[in-house]
């Protein structure tokens, strides 16, 4: 039973992708194969040198940076997301792959759920 | 799966009720699915589902009363539900052990509603149960 969970909300002006990245650790905890895919808004959870200090809120790249620490398997970005922000592989965290998402993809996964 | 054979689901809510249509939309579901023979092993309230547990909502008698209508149907039939601790203790659902902990005047968890962890969850998608997701939108 593999599990993705989709973000495709901006990391800072909701609570719920820090939510849903709860329930990616936690399936990792429990040795349950689990990845994320970051999607449309979503996609600049992967951005590097986020400084969100400034409105009181820890860096949700540093939580990622030891997904795959806890054992979270992939960590993956949607081509088309980033095309959309203008934004290049280099801009990225390491250790994040770049895929197409849709329904080729989400076929490889028994459970998929959305932010 | 054929409509006469008998499913196992989950049911997940993250809209809290009066800000979104989850909590009644999972409810017409339950009753659908239990009405058609199917069994639902768990209702899990995740982020801003957890509202639904709250015991201290006062809902104008001329509303639907979507706290009443869950609370009544779990214990009708018979179903666990769960709370998340994590996603409850941050919007103030706490359960008289949580109260105790954190010194608070009051605790406010409704019955049948339990606080535990993310772990129920998982148990869920790692069984045979159907998981069935019932969110807020946007």
């Amino acid at each position: 039973m593999t599990v993705l969970i989709v973000i495709d909300q901006s990391p800072y002006g909701n609570w719920s992708g820090r939510e849903a990245l709860d329930m990616a650790l936690s399936l990792a905890a429990f040795d349950q194969p689990v990845s994320l895919l970051f999607t449309g808004p979503g996609i600049n959870w992967l951005r590097k040198h986020q400084n969100p200090a400034p409105i009181q809120q820890k860096g949700v790249n540093r939580n990622l940076a030891g997904a795959t620490v806890f054992g979270i398997e992939e960590l993956l970005a949607d081509q088309a997301a980033l095309q959309q922000y203008g934004l290049q592989s280099d801009d990225l965290l390491d250790g994040v792959a770049i895929t197409e998402a849709g329904a080729g993809l989400y076929a490889n996964y028994l459970h998929v759920v959305c932010q | 799966m054929t409509a006469s054979e008998p499913a196992q689901f989950t049911l997940v809510i993250t809209g809290a009720p009066y800000t979104s249509q989850a909590p009644q939309t999972a409810l017409h579901f339950a009753r659908a699915a239990i009405a058609a023979g199917h069994t639902i092993d768990r209702v899990f309230l995740y982020g801003d589902g957890v509202q639904l547990a709250t015991n201290l909502a006062c809902v104008p008698s001329d509303e639907p009363n979507w706290h009443r209508s869950w609370s009544e149907f779990l214990h009708a039939a018979n179903i666990p539900a769960v709370a998340c601790i994590a996603s409850a203790l941050r919007r103030g659902v706490i359960n008289e052990e949580e109260r105790a902990r954190y010194e608070r005047d009051a605790s406010n968890l409704a019955p049948p509603f339990q606080l535990l962890g993310l772990g129920e969850w998982v148990e869920s998608v790692a069984s045979a149960s159907k998981v069935i997701y019932f969110q807020g939108g946007g």
